[in-house]
């Protein structure tokens, strides 16, 4: 394209063709970061659920904080990598925005369960496997909804379900046997992450 | 009728202005390919435009590589908004 003076007409036609070409980049990326934390609580689910099944000591549950730990640097690691396509959109900003809002606050909430244990002698981690089936879930619906990808939102509505579900087994007094509350746990995870996941890559490599 | 901004009444100028009206930022290495336009020229345009305070250009580096990051500015928007009112206005 060379600088030149044009009729108004050659200027609707610009217009149109540059958003047009602008919109060709709204794909929807790559799954590979929603598979990466989906098969990471996997397999730290299984690793706690077979550690606590082994040795009966809730000192286990520290791995849970491989979670953040792996996640929270592979995920800037890998979102380095789509920032080569040189342009950011505005759901780029508003997804980047959401999750960064969701980190946030399990880093917030982690604070909170560690105060609570160590200087007020009360266990409260529970609030931390509600908080994750229900504000995960509530952020990938969005997510879901920002990209109109069906796979996330109904990943997420179910996940939701099984985070209300537990929400009410607590408040309620039921306690989360592990033999069925790690499998519902894996599996919200395995329908909001690990699928969607996949049906996102299945779909780049269908468009590439 | 209202007369049609000079600086927008260009080619590439516009076809800049068009892509970052619909993105939150772009690098050149985007608008280039997008525009299909030459460095040389599409660098001459960014000033222009960045001169008007139209847009903002960042010049930043990614490893050892620079990269140029251009963000529309508000009085850019409502230029672009006015400019497509006028464009309505001229073919009715």
């Amino acid at each position: 394209m060379i600088e030149k003076q044009m009729t108004e007409k050659e200027s609707l036609e610009i217009i149109t063709k540059m958003i047009e070409r602008t919109k060709e980049r709204y794909s929807l990326g790559d799954g590979n970061i929603l598979l990466m934390w989906g098969y990471l609580t996997v397999a730290v689910s299984l690793l706690v659920w077979g550690l606590l099944w082994l040795t009966h000591n809730n000192a286990c549950n520290w791995c849970w904080f491989l979670i953040p730990l792996v996640g929270g640097i592979a995920t800037p690691l890998m979102a380095k990598n789509k920032h080569k396509s040189g342009v950011v959109s505005y759901s780029d900003r508003i997804i980047s925005r959401l999750w960064t809002t969701v980190g946030l606050s399990f880093l917030l909430l982690t604070v909170f369960c560690l105060f609570f244990t160590y200087v007020l002698r009360v266990d409260c981690w529970i609030a931390m496997l509600i908080y994750c089936l229900i504000v995960t879930p509530a952020a990938e619906m969005v997510n879901g909804i920002v990209l109109k990808e069906m796979s996330m939102q109904w990943g997420g509505a179910i996940a939701l379900v099984i985070g209300l579900f537990t929400l009410c087994c607590v408040t309620g007094g039921i306690p989360l046997g592990a033999s069925w509350f790690m499998p519902l746990f894996i599996l919200a995870f395995i329908v909001m992450m690990i699928i969607p996941g996949h049906i996102i890559n299945i779909k780049a490599s269908n468009n590439a | 009728m209202r007369e049609l901004n000079p600086l927008l009444h260009s080619q590439l100028r516009l076809a800049v202005m068009s892509v970052l009206m619909n993105v939150e930022e772009a690098d050149f290495v985007f608008l280039k390919e997008k525009t299909e336009s030459t460095a040389g020229n599409l660098s001459v345009q960014l000033d222009k435009l960045s001169a008007a305070d139209y847009i903002t250009v960042e010049k930043g580096f990614v490893g050892k590589k620079t990269r140029t990051v251009c963000r529309i500015t508000p009085r850019g928007r409502k230029a672009f908004e006015d400019y497509v009112d006028a464009l309505r206005d001229y073919i009715g």
